[in-house]
């Protein structure tokens, strides 16, 4: 039995889920002031529905909790302290001015400048603010600099330092650097809801592992989250995608675009092979690059709800769709038209009173045959939609290739399906299949499709490997671990050290058993003089993502 | 994303699957420390930058810069298609405004690819820039270009092909070809008579840096764009005049690099050699790109000095000589010409020979060229050439041509007399292959 809680901007929703079936679903209003609350209550409605959560194996909460703190900005700033080297002025790109530190990495590990820890001590004694993050440029490559700064920041006082090379093992120092400063300003809140969800769920007889859902769309439990408590944001978005994967809404054969229409924003998130398509860097967060990992999507501010408006140029009649949500559609008892009530009057679907809608729109087109008029507006909100995915099919476009086979053989995304999940605006998406010539398809079940998105996801655990073996020596990064290379060493033995350290973690963290597989491997000959030198691999491999189950069917109770 | 308007277009493309041989400067390894510092410094994040695969160039782009004995398609690997393809991209991100600027960053290199191909030599096979170049003529009526060869080695495969046209201005300034491969690149290696002056060789003393290279530039080079007024600035940027090339022995650092590229402000930049690929390139890269970028580059300094050594009196002598030198030949360039044409046969013809080494195949080329200019004075028509050419020690063994390359706006006589004597040498059959080029639509025809 599974447990999915998941925190949406209006309601709070809990499902149950056992072998595949639905054994209750129940929403409660979503409590912005302590969001702890509405999670209660939707849990308690669920159990009341299901009954005892005997053989409860895992709870899952996906919450706003992180991503909202981090928006509002209300958090107290944490201290920053970064070793640059040589390279791009880095003033402006992190969100607090870092204390600069002499000391640097070269692009293979070397240290070129020692570290000076001086300026560390002189700033401890003037601000000893709770929390820190130390970051160094190629720290991915050689965590000793970091590590002797976040061993003086701790022993100077600090509770907790967040190092750039834990946060990812991949390049881009500034997007580590943001993520464990993210994670430094964010730990002390989220571990107190951590803590207090837990105990809540203590006194309910509530004794299986609690995890939280990350943007990544997988799961970790609450202790191994504290380790990078950034992570968790943007889990909304993440668990839609996944609840659409439960669903078993995307045939796997073909590549295709899914579409979560809710009242106010569009989801959009691209699928290949049944699963959707992470994206390439990291989430932007209060417009600082991170290097927290997501899928490939966009939410865009048009919805069912999305107002209408029109504007005379010339005497030609233009439609807006959008930005601003003023719903519900006047069919169902709203003031004025809205998209919702478009798609009506188009004949695209059909819901609460069609006659209210007409009246609506006449208020917009006077005089005009309101059906006519009606396609030209959803025309308009198609045309925002395709924009926007062609958006992204660019930015897809232009991830980079590196090789003369991936230029030849191409990596080009062509959808070839449309998949529709959300609230009653599914016309909309039936008229953007039309307008893009592609199949639609759209899943039974989807009002609380982010709950079962959260009850389902897999745990996700992600490591690179670096061996160069001219120096001698490998580095997982995540781990900090930089170890005498074994010998002899090659890409199977690579692949067995990181598959050994993810395993590991899977054992410390008690998570249930799962494949692991390569993400990017590269291998490349050094020479030096024209003589060999050596080799350097560079391997990334992780859990298998995923969810643990798809829905097979809703047997149980409904509290909406 | 879209309304904000990019500085800076950035085609990256490593190849990490090329490479000429294992051990060679040319191998998969060459750009990866780049690209790892390209990455970690964030650059494909900045506002700034747009990035742009590259794709397949066409074999007519190939061939509007090329005749390729057999063919060209024979001589290269898909590859150079990539590579090519890289450049025809960044061009047009520039012209259709997408950037201000591109950066082409992408291997293999071209410079030293002559017209004629019978393989690879100083790690080039087709010549990036020049297929480039008659791209941007063809796809966009470009007429006035200027190519600043920054590379340490005389880029003679460029000079060659730009060697007939007064409307591409050839600077390259180099370490001496007394020196270093490929031996060219001397002064009074300044164009045919049509176009003498448009190419402009300065050779300069080993050891020279950072100040000796700024001085040519704002005392010679800034005042011949600026005479020249080219519609488009292509800088060939090879990156070994870097005091850590292993393959050469100049002292310019990844500053002197950025601060060149800054002043230079070229509107398309192309990769060529440069081949300290841990110590120099990461950092010259990083430079160039945040200078394109309009970004702050102060703070890109490589990590160790220590090789750096003086600039000495002898550099600082040889800039002054060239200073006057070139200036006074670019200056006096179109004198100079109207007094060579004037001194042509009433054939009107040019001709010169040429021996053509190619160090990696260890290939011997001869060749005779002729400048066939218009004797009809049809407007705009710059004629034809010939090319005579036998090679031995080629991949496909000993070979011979006769070619004949039509220039753009060639008028019907002169395309008439060009096919005329392709057919007579066809007859005589005294060549392997008889292959007539025409340029504008970037076709090579076997009689």
């Amino acid at each position: 039995m599974l447990l999915g809680l998941d925190v949406g901007g209006t309601f709070t929703d809990a499902v149950i889920i056992e072998k595949g079936q639905v054994l209750a679903q129940a929403k409660a209003p979503t409590t912005h002031a302590d969001v702890l609350e509405g999670i209660l209550n939707a849990l308690d409605k669920a159990t009341a529905l299901a009954g005892q959560l005997k053989n409860l194996e895992r709870a899952v909460i996906s919450s706003t909790i992180v991503t909202n703190a981090l928006a509002e900005g209300k958090l107290p700033p944490a201290f920053l302290a970064v070793c640059c080297g040589p390279g791009m002025n880095t003033a402006g790109k992190f969100p607090v001015a870092p204390l600069q530190l002499k000391g640097c990495v070269d692009h293979r590990g070397k240290i070129t400048a020692p570290i000076d820890l001086a300026p560390l001590a002189r700033a401890n004694s003037i601000a000893p603010a709770a929390n820190a993050a130390v970051s160094c440029k190629f720290g991915v490559r050689q965590p000793l600099l970091e590590r002797q700064m976040a061993q003086a920041l701790l022993q100077a006082g600090r509770r907790k330092v967040f190092l750039g090379s834990e946060a990812s093992g991949e390049l881009n120092f500034i997007r580590r650097t943001n993520s464990a400063y993210f994670s430094a300003q964010v730990c002390d809140l989220f571990r107190t809801f951590c803590s207090r969800a837990e105990k809540a769920l203590a006194e309910r007889q509530i004794k299986a592992p609690v995890h939280i859902l990350k943007a990544d769309g997988g799961t970790l439990p609450l202790a191994a989250a504290l380790e990078q408590p950034v992570e968790a944001v943007f889990t909304g978005p993440a668990a839609s995608v996944l609840g659409i994967e439960a669903l078993g809404a995307v045939d796997e054969e073909r590549p295709g675009i899914s579409l979560d229409v809710g009242g106010t924003t569009t989801d959009i998130a691209f699928w290949q092979g049944g699963r959707p398509l992470a994206a390439r860097r990291g989430a932007v967060i209060n417009g600082y690059n991170t290097a927290v990992r997501s899928f490939h999507m966009r939410s865009i501010p048009l919805g069912g709800d999305s107002k209408l408006s029109v504007s005379l140029v010339n005497g030609e009649r233009f439609y807006f769709v959008g930005p601003q949500r003023v719903g519900p559609a006047a069919a169902v008892g709203g003031e004025a038209a809205t998209l919702g009530d478009a798609l009506i009057a188009a004949g695209y679907i059909s819901f609460g009173d069609a006659a209210r809608s007409h009246k609506a729109l006449a208020a917009l087109c006077p005089g005009l045959d309101i059906k006519e008029e009606a396609k030209k507006i959803v025309a308009t909100a198609v045309a925002k939609l395709r924009g926007v995915i062609d958006e992204m099919l660019a930015e897809w476009a232009r991830q980079p290739v590196y090789t003369v086979d991936d230029i030849v053989k191409g990596t080009e995304f062509r959808p070839r399906q449309l998949i529709g999940v959300g609230g009653g605006s599914l016309g909309l998406i039936k008229a953007l299949g039309e307008a893009m010539d592609l199949p639609v398809s759209i899943p039974q079940g989807a009002m609380v499709a982010n709950a079962i998105g959260a009850a389902l996801a897999r745990p996700t655990l992600s490591a690179g490997l670096r061996a160069d073996t001219t120096e001698g020596h490998y580095i997982i990064p995540e781990s900090g671990e930089r170890k005498p290379l074994p010998r002899p060493f090659n890409r199977k033995a690579a692949e067995e050290l990181l598959d050994r350290w993810l395993h590991e973690q899977v054992a410390t963290w008690q998570l249930a058993e799962q494949e692991t597989e390569v993400i990017s491997a590269e291998h490349f000959r050094t020479i030096h003089g024209y003589y060999d030198t050596g080799d350097i691999f560079d391997l990334r491999m992780q859990l298998k993502p995923g969810i643990l189950q798809k829905v097979a069917g809703f047997s149980g109770e409904v509290a909406l | 994303m879209t309304d904000e308007k990019k500085t800076l277009g950035l085609v990256f493309f490593p190849a990490f699957d090329w490479m000429i041989s294992p051990a060679h400067p040319e191998r998969q390894e060459r750009l990866l420390y780049t690209r790892d510092q390209l990455e970690e410094e964030g650059l494909f994040d900045l506002p700034q930058i747009r990035e742009y695969r590259p794709r397949l160039a066409a074999i007519e782009d190939l061939q509007r810069a090329h005749v390729g004995v057999p063919s060209v398609d024979k001589l290269v690997t898909r590859a150079h298609y990539v590579s090519a393809g890289g450049c025809l991209v960044a061009a047009d991100a520039v012209m259709k405004k997408e950037v201000e600027r591109a950066f082409a960053l992408v291997r293999p290199p071209g410079h030293h690819a002559m017209r004629v191909v019978h393989g690879i030599r100083g790690f080039c096979t087709v010549n990036i820039e020049a297929i480039m170049a008659e791209y941007l003529r063809t796809k966009y009526n470009v007429k006035k270009i200027a190519v600043v060869d920054t590379d340490v080695h005389h880029g003679d495969g460029s000079q060659d092909i730009f060697y007939h046209d007064p409307d591409t201005l050839y600077i390259s300034f180099h370490q001496d070809g007394r020196t270093l491969y490929p031996g060219s690149g001397f002064l009074d290696e300044a164009g045919s008579p049509l176009a003498w002056g448009t190419t402009v060789n300065l050779p300069l003393q080993p050891r020279t840096g950072d100040r000796g290279l700024h001085t040519l530039y704002d005392n010679l080079i800034a005042h011949i764009l600026e005479d020249f007024q080219p519609e488009l600035i292509i800088n060939s940027a090879g990156q070994d005049n870097h005091f850590s090339d292993p393959l050469a022995s100049m002292q310019v650092t990844a500053q002197g690099y950025a601060r060149l590229a800054d002043k230079l402000k070229a509107d398309i930049a192309v990769l060529e050699g440069g081949y300290s690929i841990e110590s120099a390139l990461p950092y010259v890269n990083t430079g160039i790109i945040l200078a394109m970028a309009g970004l702050d580059y102060s703070k890109v300094v490589e990590p160790d000095l220590s090789g750096l050594g003086r600039e000495d009196e002898r550099c600082d002598q040889r800039v002054r000589q060239l200073i006057t030198a070139a200036g006074e030949l670019y200056f006096n360039r179109k004198e100079e010409s109207a007094r060579q044409m004037a001194r042509l046969g009433s054939d009107k013809v040019w001709a010169r020979r040429k021996h053509i080494y190619y160090d990696e195949e260890g290939i011997r080329e001869e060749q005779q060229e002729a400048v066939h200019y218009c004797r009809y004075d049809s407007d705009g028509c710059r004629g034809y050439l010939t090319i005579l050419t036998a090679a031995a020690g080629t991949r496909f063994g000993d070979q011979s041509a006769f070619i004949v390359c039509i220039t753009r706006n060639c008028c019907a006589r002169c395309r008439e007399a060009a096919y005329d004597e392709a057919l007579r040498e066809k007859k005589r059959s005294k060549v392997q292959y008889v292959l007539v080029q025409d340029i504008a639509a970037g076709t090579v025809e076997a009689l």
